[in-house]
């Protein structure tokens, strides 16, 4: 039991993130501060929640690339139409986010699963789609007048502490559902049928239809669900930044899917968990922190990132090829 | 089939594309209707002939490694690598003021700059098939470290005044033809070649339709697989001559927006996204026809994100005629050999 968990990549993410974040305390003692860390969770709760989201697709075996583009859609459609009607009401904004976010998802869903064409094709071309249109009907305008209720997400903290100045610091509203969300969706996955039907599927679609799994169903919940969650994602995304910007988060997709992928799950599917994604997301957040507050210049995040994209994902496919020779592969094939 | 059929058989070229040529000639039709004169004047047919290389030598790059049913996300900034070290080389053999360099330090630059760019693709090449990663996770890693690098590189900054014989490469005419379209040509024809003439080409579609039979027919799918990544990093080094010619000057973000139409162009030049099928011909008619749009939009004045959206319309509406079309026949009562 002890060596598993010693050898599993959640464990492996951990030590990282602890000696990470050890050396950054030993340069800046300001990193471990509660201020630090609240404000270092809430400026990546967006990244993860969407990556639970990329998480489920690629637990299926799919992959989305417009999930940025729907939040911007529904970011935008809900600021718009709640400050042109007045209505400031964050948790009708949260519902009306993410039906936007499930509608625009859900013909992602329908278009992989009747027309059987690869998921990254078709998302590619709904996140244009949507981000043409979305251009096109707000000619690129910025939003700066952000609801008020809003901020709720974003500045209301869930255990108010105060600091030596008297400010009020603590994880805020929004990370905290991220955290919610994280444990939703683990039960979700591994207690419910439709939970286990998207790990089927990913494991091998043909199998999981034998086994009376209904595929339809499934493939189009995850990809309406991780639009709901892109919508949500974007919401609190706006209230961090006070500002919607229409190309704020579109071509950010990249990092999303690096972030899942340094957290185990495999691009083919049927491979992954919430902890995984979670403490790939968190990683992220150290290093880039850590980045900064080393004074290394921002060209070379970008190297970095890649890097340690590559780093993963070779550990991942070495693991892979291990496991492989050590193990009798059944294979069903598609009959005709 | 009768002896009169057979005499009226169409070259081979034809007979597979007969839809996108179709497909071809009514866009040309439409957006003539459309723009009127204006379509077809000179000036409009020249910047076309411009326009099409880049994002044909890019497409063709994007279909090679279609082909074993991947994507290469990293061809563009494989692209601008190539021509910020062609600018990093001459600057460094021969000072600041790259406009006066000699000509064996062009030589050698443009030579160094292609070495540099193969070699992304034998490092793609080998992680995807040594390593057993997906494609598209290599070369998103490597495309970010990449990228990275050009930013690096570059400081963020544009890099322009380049030497004229460089320029020249990819914005002059030879005998009225303008230099970047011959490159596409010349594109086009290695690719045709090393796909349909070479060993090497046989051994990729095959291994796009299934890798297992491949490997047990002794064929190598590391080699295989590197040879297809230095292709595709090939047409990347063809790109950036194009680019430096007409934008006279190179940085780490040029024509990101590409990536994702030159996948549309493979996937509507009917190169299969799951690999092994998809021909050359294919691909350079669906990138004309989307030039053709993306031409005849402007004349008319569609705001550029529209085109966008179009893009996006354009692959929706392949996928769904692509799995109407069966039942659309059968309705009919056309049945017959599709």
């Amino acid at each position: 039991m002890l060596t598993k968990i010693v050898k599993s990549r959640e464990f492996f993410l951990a030590v990282f993130i602890i000696i990470f974040a050890a050396l950054i305390t030993s340069v800046n003692p300001n990193f471990l501060t509660l201020e630090n860390i609240a404000d270092l969770l809430k400026s990546y709760t967006v990244l993860g929640i969407f990556a639970l989201g990329v998480l489920l697709v690629l637990l299926s075996g799919g992959f989305d690339l417009s999930f940025t583009a729907i939040a911007q859609v529904a970011q935008y459609t809900v600021v718009y139409f709640f400050v042109e009607y007045e209505v400031d009401n964050v948790f009708f904004a949260i519902i009306a986010t993410m039906v936007i976010g499930s509608l625009l998802g859900f013909v992602n869903g329908f278009v992989i699963y009747y027309y059987r064409i690869t998921a990254i094709i078709v998302t590619i071309a709904t996140n244009s789609i949507y981000i043409g249109f979305l251009y096109v009907v707000t000619g690129g305008d910025l939003l700066y007048d952000i609801p008020e209720s809003f901020s709720f997400l974003s500045d209301t903290k869930i255990f108010p502490m105060l600091n030596e100045s008297g400010a009020e610091v603590g994880i805020c509203v929004g990370t905290g559902f991220w955290f919610l969300l994280c444990i939703a969706l683990h039960l979700f996955i591994k207690h419910t049928v439709l939970g286990r039907s998207i790990l089927g599927i990913g494991g091998n679609q043909l199998s999981a239809k034998r086994a009376g799994f209904n595929i339809r169903r499934t493939t189009i919940f995850i990809y309406t669900f991780v639009g709901a969650l892109a919508g949500f994602a974007s919401l609190i995304q706006c209230a961090v930044f006070q500002s919607v910007v229409p190309n704020s988060m579109v071509g950010h997709e990249m990092d999303v899917i690096a972030a899942v992928v340094l957290g185990g799950a495999a691009v083919t599917g049927g491979r992954g968990n919430v902890l995984g994604t979670f403490l790939g997301v968190l990683l992220f957040a150290v290093l880039s922190n850590g980045l900064t507050l080393m004074k290394i210049s921002p060209f070379y995040y970008q190297i970095f990132t890649g890097a340690v994209i590559l780093l993963s994902v070779s550990v991942n496919a070495l693991q892979e090829l291990h496991r492989r020779h050590s193990q009798i592969r059944v294979q069903v094939r598609e009959d005709k | 089939m009768t002896q009169a059929n057979n005499s009226f058989k169409m070259p081979r070229v034809i007979r597979e594309n007969l839809v996108i040529l179709v497909l071809m000639v009514l866009v040309f039709l439409l957006m003539w209707a459309l723009n009127g004169n204006a379509f077809i004047s000179a000036g409009n047919l020249s910047s076309m002939a411009y326009q099409v290389p880049i994002l044909g030598l890019l497409s063709l790059g994007m279909m090679v490694a279609m082909l074993s049913g991947g994507i290469n996300l990293s061809i563009i900034a494989t692209a601008n690598f190539n021509g910020i070290m062609i600018a990093v080389l001459i600057r460094a053999m021969a000072g600041d003021d790259m406009m006066s360099a000699p000509g064996t330090v062009i030589a050698l630059a443009l030579l160094g700059a292609m070495v540099c760019t193969l070699l992304t693709g034998v490092i793609n090449g080998l992680f995807i098939s040594l390593l057993k990663i997906p494609d598209i996770l290599v070369t998103l890693g490597t495309m970010s470290i990449i990228g990275g690098l050009n930013v690096a590189l570059t400081g963020g900054y544009t890099i322009s005044d380049f030497p004229q014989a460089v320029l020249a490469l990819g914005n002059s005419t030879v005998l009225g033809i303008p230099s970047a379209l011959l490159i596409f040509i010349f594109g086009a024809a290695v690719a045709s070649y090393f796909l349909n003439r070479t060993c090497f080409g046989h051994q990729l579609y095959m291994m796009g339709s299934n890798p297992q039979a491949t490997r047990y027919s002794n064929v190598s799918l590391v080699k295989v697989t590197v040879q297809q990544y230095l292709l595709s990093s090939f047409f990347s080094v063809l790109t950036s001559l194009v680019m430096i010619g007409q934008l006279n000057s190179v940085k780490a973000d040029y024509a990101a927006s590409y990536l994702l139409v030159s996948i549309l162009a493979g996937f509507l030049g009917n190169v299969n996204p799951f690999g092994g099928f998809g021909k050359v011909a294919g691909t350079v008619i669906a990138v004309i026809i989307l030039q053709f749009i993306s031409s005849g939009l402007n004349l008319m004045g569609v705001d550029s994100f529209l085109i966008t959206a179009m893009w996006g319309l354009i692959i929706l509406v392949v996928v769904i005629a692509k799995g109407e079309l069966p039942r659309i026949k059968k309705m009919l009562g056309l049945n017959g050999k599709a």
